[in-house]
């Protein structure tokens, strides 16, 4: 994987305060994680301790430091989801996807994270795939959805 | 352009009020996340695409949320000299239907949510009018707009613009008075003068915690520093509300005004907007706002050139809902991990980058704008004493309405939830609503008069917190709701103080045993003394509210509480740990039922068979007869489908089981295991029976009767519950050891001492309720008139009872439907039930009743017998009176009462009564020494069913008066479990747990064409068919569709 585009992302935020998350933030925007090779570059170009650069990459919940499937799945567990049964979709989407929240499946199409509220309470439960949101949500519909996506028609 | 005057601004009013009301149909469709998230963007293409093809001259317009989330996508359509319409729920197919209208110069009314005959321009005091519908009188069965009960008690000045305006269109908002009041501010007055009116307002912080603004400024305008900052906290991390992203996509300007205003009076040169990274939409929405604000001279260098510069900056969240809180979202601004640090010094005096900083919610900077514009006496007489204005919730969870709802202060819940909110979905029960998100409380149904406003929440123990306002219903779990946010908090604590980080640590810890049935007595006082800790000594607010949910729960809730850590229930059944799946949970003998149907989709049908006789006796029985429980919390109705037929599947497995010719292995006794004795041969007798009996103990049942089986061999009608069925169960549970003895009366033939005499170390009494009850009314004796058990038993027997022409049946349960539908086969002309209370509250299973009218049983509700009216010693007639409902009385159904004088005479040949049973205990002996209660049952202890005497026990409907085969069979299996104790000399008393896990079965796969909503009926004899015999109604499923119908299953099982 090259890693060219770090030092373009970080050259735009030269000179501004505080742009450690934003730099963060487009790197993970750009290759879905934050490779090792990146953080090091960043904290070589501000000048800054890896472990200080580290710490920020950890500490936030939107970073990850392992590569990501090409789906992002998101499964809202917000109050608003919660009580209208949000749980069992993320238990349908473990099951049927073999791993665990936090995890990448074995062939990197998908990756399966839990998130407290992502805004939609009104339409719950909300599953977002690949960008894409899904309003009121239950396992049934999300089976019909995995289908969908193994057929190749998404 | 730029805008440096007043001339500018009213310029650049005309143009946005263009865009607004061209001269050409407007088709607007919003599309906000709740929009694109129910296919708003489809819906947009589809219009465009048919406004093309059909060459109809109109403007495509994109818009925000009007709050009625519920009804996505939501189209507006304005037609010049027309109302303005509203369309709900639209559909690419709808847009073409409605564009072809549209084209012909009219509106399509049946698809219409509302007209809009005026729209209110909060910042200029005015509205706007359109035209009636005069025009149109498509429209006229069209609801107003405001009208609709969800918009009709609401007051919009914070989403004043959303849904009316493009977001994207700067122009739009000025036409609808924007940056006039920021004109005026940044020209007319002092910066002084602009915190006199925001303080003379009453503005308090809309993120929750209330503080007055004005006091706010003015402190971070009095602090010395280099530089001064403003933030907007738009890190809306409360699950449940999501205001603040409605705004930044609806109407971003209305928040950079706000600031701007705000950084003018405070003296700031630079401002950040902190958005939440979950909310790409309302980001992009902003940053567009932000850039065409620049490019209008309204923000920068020499704003409407007044001198006045500042600069404002998105920074974006990353996933910590900490940094909502201000100090750590001011580190998180700086590029620093998200941490809190204690206060003060505040941020007014020591904020970003160590200077002086102001921070508001979005909400709070919205409101600066009308206030400026309209006068702080005009937003101070809005709201209550101490809060003024409007505030903005989020209605979600178990409501109908869900959706973003704008009132003054002070509404009283009640309002919210039932007259805007439209109650609770399914006619279910509303039981509590959550406000402020994880640091707020649960309030209960008795505080829904509560006036909604900062005070008013606090004292009920939660806050108003952000708006988000999550409506509960019964089936939600105070346990696990408590738990949730727990979890929540845990995770989201930054780890930086001890009481914050390990105590919501150990606080969850102790809630998850409550909710995985591991409570123990203690928990809650336990609970109770890490919160106050938790609370009193956190850093910031997340630790110090964190507790508030638990508190409000065990507040309100406790009973839920204690009924998991005692009895190991759940009466939500939500927590999974303790139900495992809600059949089997609701199953009164805990059948596997998961297990057993994945079998049978398997095509295992002999596995399925076992799976259900391993805690049933009669598992053939009960595929016939069941009261079916377990299918009424069916997850599949949760998923928009109905129950799966789990009585049915039951049935198929136990027809296989009869025809396969499956038995259960005989038991040996086991040595040195006593002798027990069961009086009575009913379901609750032969279960214990039974199950004592595979225990290794020598059971004799001793049956007064000829036959066995009590009331499922001879109460009930052979067309629903064949007598070979009943024998081959007896015949099963003979083969695992029980000796059954029949016409063998105790109390006459044997006295219990005799009993105990003869070696019999524990009796149990099962002896059923067979004495029916009497109607109280004068003549009851006369010929004609008969007890239904006893009509029933005769006909069961074979015996002929002479009925004559016109049958009355009096009573509404299932004693009363079986009555019937055997008159009607023996001969009876016309049948009727007489039932005191309506139809739908009658206590005989749904199937039954509708069977019984198929097959011509007519169904008198709200009639009473007052009479029996007699002519030669025979029935005559009988007179009755009508009811009508009275009062709800203690077992929640509303009381029947007679109408005075509406008493009418019914001629009849004979009257059968079904009006309830009682056990007959006429056979103890004087002397028996067991406790009598009021209604003629044995009194044992629930807990165990042992009697007052040593060694005796009862159980079944001698107990409980009459009940169902299900429960029967459950009571009968407590009192095995109670009699195994005693005679091992182990302490009798019952240990509740939980509903253990079902044994594996690998699911099968399904393609996308089996995922069926629908359940396969149970094919039933014709009609026609069933007349003049006592064939079995209900046929049972073959195998094809047994093996469909097991494929539903959604297999909750699993995990």
């Amino acid at each position: 994987m090259s890693l060219d585009r770090v030092g373009e992302i970080i050259e735009r935020y030269k000179g501004e305060r505080g742009g450690t998350v934003a730099i963060l933030q487009d790197i993970q925007e750009e290759y879905h994680y934050l490779p090792k090779e990146a953080l090091a570059q960043v904290a070589a170009e501000l000048g800054l301790p890896l472990s200080q650069i580290l710490r920020v990459a950890t500490f936030y919940k939107a970073f990850s430091l392992k590569p990501r499937g090409k789906y992002l799945i998101n499964v809202c567990l917000g109050t608003a989801c919660h009580v209208r049964g949000g749980e069992r979709n993320l238990e349908k989407l473990q099951r049927d996807l073999g791993i665990q929240a936090g995890e990448t499946t074995g062939d990197h199409r998908f990756t399966l994270e839990k998130v407290y509220c992502l805004g939609g309470c009104a339409l719950g439960p909300l599953v977002v795939i690949g960008g894409k949101y899904y309003s009121k949500m239950n396992p049934l519909k999300l089976e019909a959805v995995l289908k969908e996506y193994a057929l190749g028609h998404v | 352009m730029r805008i440096g005057s007043l001339e500018d601004l009213q310029e650049a009013k005309k143009k946005g009020l263009k865009g607004l009301y061209p001269e050409v149909t407007k088709i607007s469709v919003g599309l906000a996340t709740c929009g694109l998230a129910t296919g708003a963007r489809e819906v947009y293409k589809a219009l465009a695409q048919e406004v093309e093809r059909q060459g109809l001259e109109a403007a495509m317009a994109r818009t925000g949320c009007l709050g009625l989330c519920q009804k996505e996508p939501l189209v507006d359509v304005l037609m010049p000299g027309k109302p303005r319409v509203l369309y709900a729920e639209m559909t690419p197919a709808k847009a073409t239907e409605l564009v072809a209208e549209l084209a012909q110069g009219r509106f399509r009314g049946d698809l219409a949510l509302a007209k809009m005959v005026r729209e209110e321009y909060v910042l200029e005091d005015r509205w706007h009018a359109y035209p009636l519908d005069g025009e149109a009188p498509e429209l006229e069965a069209v609801p107003f707009y405001q009208d609709l009960p969800f918009y009709a008690r609401q007051r919009k000045i914070v989403l004043r613009n959303c849904g009316f305006i493009d977001p994207e269109d700067i122009e739009q908002y000025i036409a609808r008075g924007g940056y006039f009041p920021l004109y005026k501010a940044l020209t007319e007055m002092k910066p002084e003068e602009v915190i006199e009116v925001i303080t003379k307002s009453g503005l308090r912080g809309r993120g929750g915690a209330g503080f007055p603004t004005g006091v706010k400024w003015r402190a971070t305008r009095q602090a010395k520093g280099e530089t001064k900052y403003v933030i907007c906290n738009a890190d809306e991390g409360d699950p449940g509300a999501y205001m603040d992203r409605s705004i930044l996509e609806g109407d971003p300007h209305s928040v950079i005004e706000g600031m701007i205003i705000g950084a003018y009076a405070i003296g700031a040169r630079e401002g950040y907007v902190y958005v939440r990274n979950e909310y790409p939409l309302a980001i992009k929405s902003l940053a567009h706002a932000l850039a065409q604000a620049e490019e209008y001279g309204l923000l920068g260098r020499d704003i409407v050139g007044s001198g006045f510069d500042l600069s404002i900056k998105i920074s974006r969240g990353a996933g910590a809902f900490v940094c909502g809180e201000e100090t750590a979202l001011i580190a998180s601004i700086e590029g620093r991990p998200g941490e809190p640090r204690p206060r003060p010094p505040y941020p007014a005096e020591v904020g970003l980058w160590g200077q002086p900083t102001n921070i508001n919610n979005v909400k709070t900077w919205v409101n600066v704008p009308a206030i400026i514009a309209r006068g702080p006496d005009w937003f101070a007489g809005i709201g209550t004493a101490k809060s003024k204005g409007t505030m903005v919730f989020s209605l979600v969870g178990k409501i109908n309405n869900t959706g973003l709802a704008e009132v003054p202060m002070g509404v009283p819940l009640k309002q919210l939830v039932f007259d805007i909110g439209g109650g609770v979905p399914q006619g279910k029960a509303f039981k509590a609503v959550q406000t402020g998100g994880p640091s707020g409380g649960c309030i209960p149904a008795s505080l829904l008069d509560l006036q909604v406003d900062y005070e008013q929440l606090t004292q009920a123990g939660s806050i108003m917190g952000s708006g988000g306002m999550v409506v509960m219903d019964e089936d939600t779990c105070m346990v696990d709701v408590a738990k949730f946010f727990l979890t929540f908090t845990k995770d989201e604590s930054c780890g930086k103080c001890t009481p914050c980080r390990e105590g919501t640590k150990r606080m969850l810890e102790i809630l998850t045993d409550i909710a995985e049935g591991r409570g123990e007595e203690g928990h809650i006082a336990l609970l109770e003394e890490l919160a106050s800790a938790v609370k009193d000594t956190s850093l910031c607010a997340l630790g110090g509210t964190a507790p508030n949910p638990v508190l409000t729960t065990l507040r309100y809730f406790r009973d839920e509480y204690e009924q998991h850590i005692r009895y190991k229930r759940c009466p939500a059944m939500v927590c999974k740990k303790i139900i495992f799946a809600p059949c089997k949970y609701n199953c009164p003998v805990k059948t596997d039922v998961p297990a057993f149907i994945a079998h049978i989709a398997r095509g295992k049908y002999r596995e399925a068979f076992e799976v259900i006789r391993a805690v049933n006796p009669f598992p053939i029985a009960c595929g016939y007869i069941c009261h079916h429980p377990c299918e009424d919390r069916c997850r599949s109705l949760e998923t928009g489908g109905e129950a799966l037929s789990i009585k049915g599947l039951k049935r198929f497995a136990g027809d296989h089981a009869l025809r396969a010719g499956i038995k259960p292995l005989a038991r040996p006794r086991m040595p040195g295991r006593e002798r027990v004795a069961v009086v009575g041969s009913g379901p609750a007798g032969l279960a214990a029976a039974y199950d004592l009996a595979n225990l290794g103990y020598e059971i004799t049942v001793f049956e007064a009767g000829p036959i066995m089986g009590g009331n499922l061999a001879w109460a009930i009608p052979e067309f629903r519950l064949p007598r070979r069925i009943m024998e081959a169960e007896i015949e099963s549970i003979k083969r695992a050891g029980v000796k059954i003895q029949t016409n063998t009366t105790v109390g006459r033939d044997l006295t219990l001492d005799d009993l105990f005499a003869r070696g019999y170390k524990a009796i149990l009494l099962a002896v059923g309720a067979h004495k029916s009850l009497k109607l109280n009314i004068p003549g009851e004796g006369t010929a004609g008139v008969m007890e239904a058990l006893e009509f029933l038993k005769m006909v069961k027997l074979g015996k002929a009872v002479p009925l004559g022409e016109r049958v009355a049946v009096i009573g509404g349960g299932n004693a009363a439907i079986d009555a019937a539908r055997t008159a009607l086969r023996v001969g009876g002309g016309k049948v009727s039930i007489l039932y005191r209370r309506t139809k739908a509250e009658m206590p005989a299973m749904k199937r039954e009743i509708e069977a019984g009218v198929e097959e011509g049983v007519e169904i008198r509700e709200l009639v009473s017998p007052t009479r029996i009216l007699s002519r030669d010693g025979r029935l005559a007639s009988l007179e009755c009176v009508s009811m009508e409902l009275g009062e709800f009385d203690e077992t929640g159904r509303r009381r029947p009462m007679p109408i005075p004088y509406s008493e009418f005479i019914m001629p009849l040949d004979s009257v059968i009564v079904a009006v309830g049973e009682e056990p007959d205990l006429s056979f103890l002996p004087r002397d028996h020494g067991l406790g009598i209660s009021r209604r003629n049952t044995i009194i044992v202890d629930p807990e165990t069913l042992a009697t007052g005497r040593p060694g005796i026990f009862a159980a079944g409907d001698a107990v409980t008066g009459p009940s169902t085969i299900a429960d029967s069979i459950a009571s009968g299996k407590l009192a095995a479990v109670s009699i195994h104790k005693h005679l091992r000399g182990q302490p009798v008393v019952r240990e509740y747990t939980v509903t253990g896990p079902s044994p594996y079965v690998e699911p099968i796969e399904r393609t996308e064409e089996e995922i069926e909503l629908v359940r396969y009926r149970m094919p039933c004899a014709p009609v026609e068919e069933r007349v003049g015999n006592f064939n079995v109604v209900e046929l049972g499923y073959s195998e094809e569709m047994a093996l469909k119908e097991a494929r539903r299953c959604l297999r909750c099982d699993l995990r």
